[in-house]
C-alpha cells in the first residue's frame, strides 16, 4: 500500500435512518449517486486521499447505520474521531429534530473537540423541504458547527463538506487547539487502529512538524 | 448472479403468483422438457403431495440446458429479451442499472452474465422470470400465442425438424459459407424487425427471405407476433431497448407494463418451444423419452441444409433473433479505420469490458456485490476457427499518408502474423476451458436434479426420521434444491410459537389499521415532535427499508409484486412482537423467504427465525449478548485462523466491525443470493454456529489478500464483499473450518464465554473492544 498522506482523519457520518448517510458518502468517494442504495447496517467504510491546504489527508470514513435501535452499536464506533458529518434529510424535519441527540453522542464519545458540519442533505428536493436553509444554519450557529445543504444526488456541496471538516481541523492542529500526538483526547492524529501508528514512531513524529504553515 | 438456489427461490413461488395463468406456463415447460428430452426416468416417478410443482421442477433442468447451451452456442449474442426475461428474480445481483450504458456488445454480456455458473442457473433464470412475479401478470396472451404458435407450426405442415439451437448453428455455418457474415443477416433483419414492431409489415416478404417463401406460418406469426405492441417493439428487434425496457417494467409500474415485458418473454419461449418441438419430433422416437443429448452438439450435425430448405418460422426467428447482433457487431468493427484488434474477439473483450463498466456501474450504485461471470458460457466453435483472427485486419495506410516502406510493411505483416496466432492459440485455450466448464455445469445440473427426486420422494415424506441422519445431512450440505428449499426451511425452523396462518391475518389486519390510522393523523404529527420512536412504530421506517432491499431486483420496491408481501410481513410482525419492533436487516430476511415461501408460511418461518436466541439477541441489540457471541466467534477465530486473528488484533479490528452486517441479514445482503441461501440451507441444519462459521469461511477464503491489508481496508473489503465470491470456494473454505475449541463445541464455549463475561462484569463493565 503505497498510499502516502501527512494525515489521517477519523470521520464519522451521523445521522437519522434515510437521511443519505451513504450516498453522500458514495458520491464523496466514487463521485456518483448511489440508486441501489441499502440501508447499512452496523457501520461501512469508506476512505479517500485529500489535498487540503498543501496537505495530503486520507480520510477514514465510518459510515453508521441510522437506525436509533443501533445507535447502542454504532456509539462504540465513535471513538478517536476526528470529524463528523451530522446528517439530517431537508425534507424529513423528524430528522432535524433528532439531530441535537446524534450532536451530544458525538460530543460525549468522540470528542468534546470534535469538528463537526451539520449537513442538510437532499437539497435537490427542495419543493419538498421542511426544513428552511435559515433554521437549520440558526441551529448550527447556535451549536457551533459548521453547516451546509448538500445534495448526494447531484453531488453539490458533497465534498465541500468533508474538504472544509478536513481542513478546520488541519486549521486547529496548526493553531495547537489539537494535538495529533495526544492519544485520548478524542482527537487524534489518525485513529489509533490505523497503520500509521503501526508504522516506526518517527513517521508519527513527522507528521506535526509539517504544520507550521 | 444468482445460481440455482435463487431459482429455486422462485420455483417455489410459482403457484401462488397471484392473476396467473402459472399452471399453463408449468404446463408448457413441462412439455417443452419432455419434447427436449429431460431426465427421462425421474420425471415420470415423481407424481405425489405438491407435485404440480415439483414435477415441473424436476423437469426443470432440460430445457434450461438447452436453453443455456443455445445461448452458448449463439456466442453470446443472446436474443436480449430471452436472455434478460427469464432472469430477474434468478439474477438479483446484476440488474443491469437503468442508466448504464449499453453499447451493442453490452446485451449479450448481460446475457453472458446471467448464465452464471451456478449449476442450475439455467432454470435459476426460467424460475426467476416467474418468480419475479412476471408471471403473475402474464396475460393469457402469452399462452395463447404459444398455442398458436404451435398450431400455426403445424397447420404449416412443414417438416419441423430443428431447435432453434441448431438453427441458430446452422445459420453460423450458412454465414460462414457464404463468406460474408453480414450479407446473409441483413436481408432477414429489418423485415423481422419490423414483423415484430408492426403487424402491418408482417406480409412483407421477409418470410420468403429465410426460405420459407411466405409459408403462412411466417404470415401468422408476424401478425401473431406483433400483436402485444409493446411486447413487439422492445422484442428481439432491438439490443439494448428490451432490457432496459424490461428493467424499468419490473422496477416500475406494475401490471400494465409488466404485461409487455412477459411478452417478450414469451415470444422468445415461443420460438424456442416451437423449433423445439419440431426437433423432438424429428429426431426422436415417436413415443420414447427424448434424448437429453446435449443439443450444442447436435447443432452442427448437418441439419443446415434442412434447416434452410424448411424455412419455417422457426427458422425465420432464429435468424432475426441472432444474426442481428451479429451484424452489429461487425458493421461496428468494420467501420472503423486503420487496424482493427480482433474485431471479433471483442466479442469477448468488448463483452468483458462492458460488463466490466456495467458492473462498475452497478456496484458504484449499490454498493453490492455482483458476482461477474467468472467465465462466459459463450461457446463457439472455436475449434474449427477461432474468430478473432478473422477479424483483425492488416491495412495499408490511408492514402493520403506515405505508403509504408518495404521493411516496414514486412513488420507490419509479421506482427499481423503474430498476433493472428496469439489470438488463436488464447481462443483455443479459452473455448477448452469453456467447454470444461460447461461441462461441470451440466452435471452440477444433474446432481441437483437428482437430489432434488430424493428430497421429495424420500425426505420429504420421512422428515421426522430422516431429517437428522448422515445420509440426509450429506446431501444437505451440497445445497437444497430450490424447488424444496422453503419447505426444508420451514420444516427446519419449525414452529415452536405455533403461529397460525389465521393468526397471522390477524396481526396483519392490526398491522394494516395501524398504518391507516398513522397515514390519517401523520399530516398533523409529522410538523412536529414525532420522536423517532413513533417513527419506527409507525411504519415508516419500513417502508423506507422495503424500498432499499434488494434494490437491485426491483421486486420489493413500490410497484414491484412483492412490494406489499413484504410490507405486510414486516408489519404484521410488529404487531406480533411490539417488543422487537422492526429492525433494519429484518426486510432483508423476510425477503429472502418470500422468494422461497407463501405469505403466511414466509411469516411463520421469519417470526419462528427471529425468536432464535442469536437472532433475538441480535435483533433486540442486546449488546451484551452480541459480545458474548463476538466473543464466542474469536475463540474459533483464533483456533482456526490465528495468522489472521493477530493481524486483526494489531489493528483493533473487532469482528463487530463485518459480523453485524452478517448476522443480522444471515448474509443476504453481503453474499450473492444464491450464495446467501445455501448458506441459509445449512443455517437450517446446524443451526447459529454455522452464521459464524460462514463468516470464518469468508475471512479464510480471503485470508492471504486481508493478511496484506491495513485497518480500513479490511474494514472496506469485508463490509463489502467482492462480488465473484463463487459457492465452491467458499463452501470449501467453510468446510475446513473446525467449529471445535480443543474438545468444546460451538455450545459449550458460548456457555464459558457467557460464564466469563458474568464473572468479567462484576470486576468491570464490558465494552466493545473497538
Amino acid at each position: 500500500m503505497a498510499e502516502t498522506y501527512d494525515f489521517l482523519f477519523k470521520f464519522l457520518v451521523i445521522g437519522s435512518a434515510g437521511t443519505g448517510k451513504s450516498c453522500l458518502l458514495h458520491q464523496f468517494i466514487e463521485n456518483k449517486f448511489k440508486q441501489d442504495s441499502n440501508h447499512t447496517i452496523g457501520v461501512e467504510f469508506g476512505s479517500r486521499v485529500v489535498n487540503v491546504g498543501g496537505k495530503t489527508v486520507k480520510l477514514q470514513i465510518w459510515d453508521t447505520a441510522g437506525q436509533e435501535r443501533f445507535r447502542s452499536v454504532t456509539r462504540s464506533y465513535y471513538r478517536g474521531a476526528a470529524g463528523a458529518l451530522l446528517v439530517y434529510d431537508i425534507t424529513s424535519r423528524e430528522t432535524y429534530n433528532s439531530l441535537a441527540a446524534w450532536l451530544t453522542d458525538a460530543r460525549t464519545l468522540a470528542s468534546p473537540n470534535i469538528v463537526v458540519i451539520l449537513c442538510g442533505n437532499k437539497k435537490d428536493l427542495d419543493p419538498e423541504r421542511e426544513v428552511t436553509f435559515l433554521e437549520a444554519s440558526r441551529f448550527a450557529q447556535e451549536n457551533e458547527l459548521m453547516f451546509l445543504e448538500t445534495s448526494a444526488l447531484t453531488g453539490e456541496n458533497v465534498e465541500e463538506a468533508f474538504l472544509k471538516c478536513a481542513r478546520t481541523i488541519l486549521n486547529k492542529i496548526d493553531s495547537g487547539e489539537l494535538d495529533p500526538e495526544r492519544m485520548g483526547s478524542g482527537i487524534q492524529y489518525g485513529d489509533a487502529s490505523l497503520r500509521q501508528l503501526r508504522q516506526p514512531r518517527s513517521a508519527q513524529a513527522v507528521a506535526p512538524q509539517p504544520c507550521g504553515c | 448472479m444468482v445460481g440455482p438456489e435463487d431459482a429455486g427461490a422462485c420455483s417455489g413461488r410459482n403457484p401462488k403468483l397471484p392473476p396467473v395463468p402459472a399452471p399453463e406456463h408449468a404446463g408448457l415447460d413441462g412439455k417443452m422438457i419432455r419434447a427436449t428430452g429431460g431426465f427421462g426416468g425421474g420425471v415420470g416417478s415423481v407424481e405425489p403431495p405438491e407435485e404440480e410443482e415439483e414435477e415441473e421442477e424436476e423437469e426443470m433442468p432440460p430445457p434450461q440446458e438447452l436453453l443455456r447451451r443455445y445461448l452458448a452456442a449463439d456466442g453470446g449474442q443472446l436474443e436480449p429479451g430471452l436472455c434478460y426475461c427469464p432472469l430477474p428474480a434468478g439474477q438479483p445481483r446484476f440488474q443491469p442499472p437503468l442508466a448504464a450504458p449499453r453499447s451493442d456488445a453490452s446485451p449479450p454480456d448481460a446475457g453472458s452474465r446471467h448464465r452464471g455458473e451456478e449449476a442450475a442457473d439455467a432454470r435459476a433464470a426460467r424460475h426467476g422470470g416467474m418468480t419475479n412475479g412476471d408471471s403473475g401478470f402474464l396475460p393469457g396472451q402469452d399462452c395463447r400465442d404459444l398455442e398458436e404458435a404451435r398450431r400455426l407450426a403445424r397447420a404449416g405442415g412443414r417438416e419441423p425438424r430443428h431447435h432453434r439451437l441448431r438453427l441458430e448453428e446452422s445459420a453460423d455455418e450458412d454465414a460462414d459459407g457464404a463468406g460474408s457474415p453480414s450479407d446473409w443477416a441483413a436481408p432477414l433483419e429489418d423485415p423481422l424487425r419490423s414483423c415484430c414492431l408492426a403487424a402491418a409489415d408482417a406480409d412483407e416478404p421477409e418470410g420468403e427471405g429465410s426460405g420459407s417463401g411466405g409459408s403462412p406460418a411466417s404470415d401468422g406469426r408476424g401478425s401473431e407476433f406483433s400483436e402485444p405492441p409493446g411486447a413487439g417493439a422492445r422484442g428481439p428487434a432491438e439490443g439494448a431497448s428490451p432490457v432496459t425496457s424490461a428493467e424499468r417494467t419490473s422496477g416500475g409500474e406494475g401490471a400494465k407494463q409488466q404485461l409487455g415485458f412477459s411478452d417478450v418473454h414469451s415470444n422468445s419461449r415461443n420460438t424456442f418451444e416451437v423449433s423445439h418441438r419440431k426437433s423432438a419430433r424429428d429426431h426422436l422416437p415417436p413415443a420414447g423419452p427424448p434424448v437429453p443429448s446435449p443439443a450444442a452438439e447436435q447443432g452442427p450435425a448437418g441439419t443446415s441444409a434442412r434447416a434452410r430448405r424448411s424455412g419455417g418460422f422457426a427458422d425465420f426467428f432464429a435468424r432475426n433473433l441472432f444474426p442481428k447482433r451479429t451484424k452489429e457487431l461487425k458493421s461496428v468493427v468494420h467501420s472503423a479505420p486503420g487496424w482493427k484488434l480482433f474485431g471479433k474477439v471483442p466479442p469477448r473483450e468488448n463483452l468483458q469490458k462492458t460488463s466490466k463498466i456495467i458492473q462498475q456501474e452497478y456496484e458504484a450504485r449499490t454498493g453490492r456485490a455482483c458476482k461477474p461471470p467468472p467465465q462466459s458460457s459463450r461457446r463457439k466453435n472455436f475449434e474449427f476457427e477461432p474468430l478473432s483472427t478473422t477479424a483483425l485486419i492488416l491495412e495499408d495506410r490511408p492514402s493520403n499518408l506515405p505508403a509504408k516502406s518495404v521493411e516496414e510493411a514486412l513488420r507490419h505483416r509479421q506482427e499481423y502474423d503474430e498476433m493472428v496466432a496469439e489470438a488463436k492459440k488464447r481462443e483455443i485455450k479459452e473455448a477448452h476451458k469453456r467447454k470444461k466448464i460447461m461441462k461441470e455445469r451440466f452435471k452440477q445440473e444433474e446432481n441437483i436434479a437428482s437430489a432434488m427426486v430424493i428430497w421429495i420422494n424420500e425426505i420429504l415424506p420421512n422428515w421426522e426420521v430422516m431429517h437428522s441422519t448422515r445420509r440426509v445431512r450429506e446431501l444437505w450440505w451440497q445445497g437444497l434444491p430450490p424447488s424444496v428449499r422453503g419447505k426444508v426451511w420451514s420444516l427446519a425452523v419449525g414452529n415452536e410459537l405455533n403461529i397460525t396462518p389465521e393468526l397471522y391475518e390477524i396481526f396483519l389486519s392490526r398491522a394494516k389499521e395501524r398504518w391507516k390510522s398513522f397515514s390519517e393523523t401523520s399530516s398533523e404529527n409529522d410538523i412536529e415532535g414525532v420522536s423517532v420512536a413513533d417513527r419506527e412504530a409507525s411504519l415508516e421506517l419500513i417502508k423506507l427499508d422495503i424500498s432499499r432491499t434488494f434494490p437491485s431486483l426491483y421486486i420489493f420496491q413500490k410497484g414491484g409484486p412483492y412490494h406489499d408481501v413484504l410490507h405486510s410481513i414486516l408489519g404484521a410482525y410488529t404487531c406480533y412482537r411490539p417488543d422487537v419492533g422492526y429492525v433494519q436487516g429484518m426486510s432483508f430476511i423476510a425477503a429472502v423467504l418470500i422468494l422461497n415461501l407463501e405469505e403466511a408460511d414466509a411469516f411463520i418461518a421469519f417470526a419462528n427465525l427471529l425468536n432464535k436466541p442469536c437472532q433475538l439477541a441480535f435483533f433486540r441489540v442486546d449488546h451484551s449478548m452480541m459480545l458474548k457471541y463476538f466473543a464466542t466467534f474469536e475463540v474459533f477465530f483464533e483456533e482456526n485462523l490465528s495468522k489472521l486473528f493477530l493481524h486483526f488484533k494489531s489493528y483493533s479490528l473487532t469482528p463487530d466491525i463485518y459480523l453485524i452486517d452478517w448476522i443480522f441479514t444471515l448474509y443476504s445482503k453481503s453474499l450473492p443470493l444464491d450464495l446467501a441461501c445455501r448458506v441459509w440451507d445449512v443455517f437450517c441444519r446446524d443451526g447459529e454456529e454455522f452464521l459464524f462459521r460462514t463468516g470464518l469461511g469468508i475471512l479464510r477464503l480471503y485470508e492471504d489478500i486481508l493478511l496484506q491489508m491495513d485497518f480500513i481496508h479490511i474494514a472496506q473489503f469485508l463490509t463489502k464483499l467482492p462480488e465473484d465470491i463463487t459457492s465452491e470456494k467458499l463452501f470449501s473454505c467453510i468446510a475446513a473450518i473446525q467449529m471445535q475449541n480443543s474438545t468444546k463445541k460451538w455450545t459449550q464455549v458460548f456457555a464459558s464465554v457467557m460464564k466469563d463475561i458474568k464473572e468479567g462484569e462484576k470486576n468491570n463493565s464490558p465494552a466493545l473492544k473497538s
